[in-house]
């Protein structure tokens, strides 16, 4: 093993690839836990998760077991799922409702801003046994925006205002969808592990390159993918047959990066005019009647298609849900993927997006499935100790400003996006 | 015409060998036209247009997924899996021989092998199955995972 300093870490990120031992190396795996997932701003879920007093779910911020939880004030805390007492987990259910969070071992409860309420048997305690002192951990920074939350596990570091920066406007792209400006996470989940580390997803969520191969078997003869959205004729072509190459269009796609890790995808528009059926044409209706004709238009006329708000979360416009990548092992991943279903559409639509991410992103699905047979085969290929180096230099030094969006803007096909998040990686990593 | 019990097993036992001999083109032709193919991702999931399911197969995507799991390229299934099923604990829930319906509960393991790993499903399933021109069609079959809502690896053939 390395001596894993400042100057070593560097060492392993280069400007165009990437050393094989960030995939693989389990002390630089604790590290990461350490130094990314123990200071960043992470994902931790949904305001409409939890959106009655007592509502709770559970998970973790790398491995801190968490709970998120909505007081009776309205509040939403972030508490360290560990009784005070003698270390239990506190909340074992994944979601539920509790007046209080009651330990299973000695009876020891909380109240749901994490307050130490009841300690049973009053004979025996300490003199100067402090209530005060023995509530839930908070995690230290905790912020919301239009229903996100996220929280960091350090007092100090970026504001969350400066590292989310310009995605806001990728999470109000999705919101304005909602004809009653809100969405609800409360279509259930679908969850997956991997024999990989988690930069692998993590990678992968706006890779553009990928898709004519990887997912070879879901493209039929004509270069088609399968149709995917409520009212579409037809999928994506991404194949021209003929020439047996990428199509023209797929490789036009962009792909954009502002910073911190981030980074998200161009789409075709939403809308182009062909799109209808039933439920499509009255949900079009229903968001004209609350925000305007025009508005509406511009709406289903998006730029932004996938999202990555780096390390753990990513949001996906096509089939719209909310994936969260949590590390397990250095070659262990678990990702939950939350269908979204916009506030105010009409059922219709909202189901046929449930039923669209089962085709494409269950653990049984025909697309997320062979990215995780990619996953796993480049963690069985990083084991290879003669080629050290991953190489991410597609389009290195073409990359060009995009003034209008404030962001730099690249081929989606390109490899930039996967540069920025070593750019961020290193930038947490490298600091003791 | 009525359907006796062992008709009915008899129609399981060759649904499941038909899976575990990868025939997924005369697997599917067991279902009726209208007929679906769920597996929850939550226990007693009380609905496929509300909440995730692992897999909500009508005809059209029963047709897509196996002419994926023929695809030369399908890497999931590179190499393919192996899988044997066992059923029993069978009940007829419901027969109504005039109408040809008949509902079976079943219980079963499945082994999966693929790409030197083995892994074990295990769970009940329910057969909604209707007598079309003399012959039993499945219109539901709903299977119940014990772990369905825990987090697999991934999965590609029917269960």
């Amino acid at each position: 093993m390395r001596n894993r300093n400042g100057g070593d870490i560097s060492s392993l990120i280069e400007p165009g690839r990437v050393h094989r031992d960030v995939y693989t190396d389990p002390p630089l795996f604790e590290l990461e836990m350490e130094r990314i997932f123990g200071r960043a701003w992470l994902y931790v879920g949904h305001a409409s998760q939890v959106s009655a007093p007592g509502d709770f779910i559970t998970t973790e911020l790398g491995r801190q077991p968490v709970i998120m939880v909505r007081h009776r004030d309205g509040t939403i805390h972030v508490l360290l799922n560990r009784c005070t007492h003698r270390g239990a987990k506190v909340i074992n259910e994944r979601k539920g409702n509790a007046p209080r969070l009651t330990c299973c071992y000695h009876g020891w409860s909380f109240d749901t801003d994490g307050r130490l309420a009841g300690v049973p048997v009053p004979e025996g305690r300490a003199a100067d046994f402090d209530q005060g002192a023995f509530g839930l951990a908070h995690a230290p920074r905790v912020a919301e925006y239009r229903g996100f939350v996220f929280a960091s596990l350090a007092e100090d570091g970026l504001s969350f205002e400066d590292h989310l920066g310009p995605m806001k406007r990728n999470i109000d792209d999705l919101v304005d969808r909602a004809p009653d400006g809100e969405l609800a996470l409360d279509a259930g989940m679908h969850r997956y592990v991997y024999a990989g580390n988690w930069k692998l997803q993590v990678e992968n969520v706006l890779d553009s390159y990928h898709v004519p191969f990887g997912h070879a078997s879901t493209v039929n003869r004509q270069g088609v993918q399968f149709a995917r959205r409520e009212g579409d004729r037809k999928g994506a072509t991404v194949v021209e047959t003929e020439k047996k190459q990428t199509a023209a269009s797929w490789k036009e796609r962009k792909s954009y990066i502002a910073g911190n890790g981030h980074g998200w995808t161009s789409n075709t528009a939403l809308d182009d005019g062909k799109r209808s059926s039933p439920a499509y044409d009255e949900y079009k209706r229903a968001l004209a009647e609350k925000v305007g004709a025009a508005r509406a238009q511009e709406i289903l006329t998006p730029r932004l298609h996938n999202s990555l708000i780096y390390p753990n979360m990513s949001i996906m416009g096509l089939n719209i849900h909310v994936r969260v990548i949590k590390p397990l092992a250095v070659d262990r991943t678990e990702v939950t993927i939350y269908p979204i279903r916009l506030v105010g559409a009409p059922a219709a639509m909202n189901s046929g997006n449930i039923r669209l991410l089962n085709v494409t992103h269950s653990a049984a699905s025909f697309v997320q499935t062979d990215d995780l047979e990619s996953f796993v085969r480049a963690q069985k290929g990083l084991r290879s100790r003669l080629t050290e180096w991953v190489d991410i230099s597609r389009g290195l030094g073409e990359e060009e400003p995009d003034r209008e969006l404030n962001a730099t803007r690249a081929l989606a096909t390109h490899e930039m996006v996967v540069r920025a998040q070593y750019k961020a990686w290193l930038g947490y990593m490298h600091q003791a | 015409m009525s359907t006796t019990e062992s008709e009915l097993e008899r129609f399981l036992i060759h649904e499941a060998r038909l899976l575990d001999e990868r025939r997924f083109r005369e697997w599917m032709e067991l279902f009726a036209d209208d007929g679906t193919y769920w597996v929850p991702a939550v226990p007693d999931q009380n609905s496929p247009f509300d909440q995730a399911s692992l897999f909500y197969d009508d005809r059209d995507l029963m047709k897509t997924r196996i002419e994926r799991l023929e695809h030369p390229r399908i890497h999931v299934q590179t190499p393919p899996s192996r899988t044997a099923h066992l059923l029993g604990n069978t009940v007829v829930e419901s027969a109504d021989d005039a109408k040809g319906e008949y509902v079976v509960a079943s219980t079963f393991i499945m082994v999966e092998y693929r790409d030197e790993q083995q892994r074990i499903f295990a769970g009940r399933a329910h057969h909604h199955l209707r007598r079309e021109a003399g012959r039993l069609r499945i219109v539901r079959k709903r299977v119940d995972l014990i772990n369905c809502d825990s987090a697999f690896e991934a999965m590609a053939v029917p269960i």
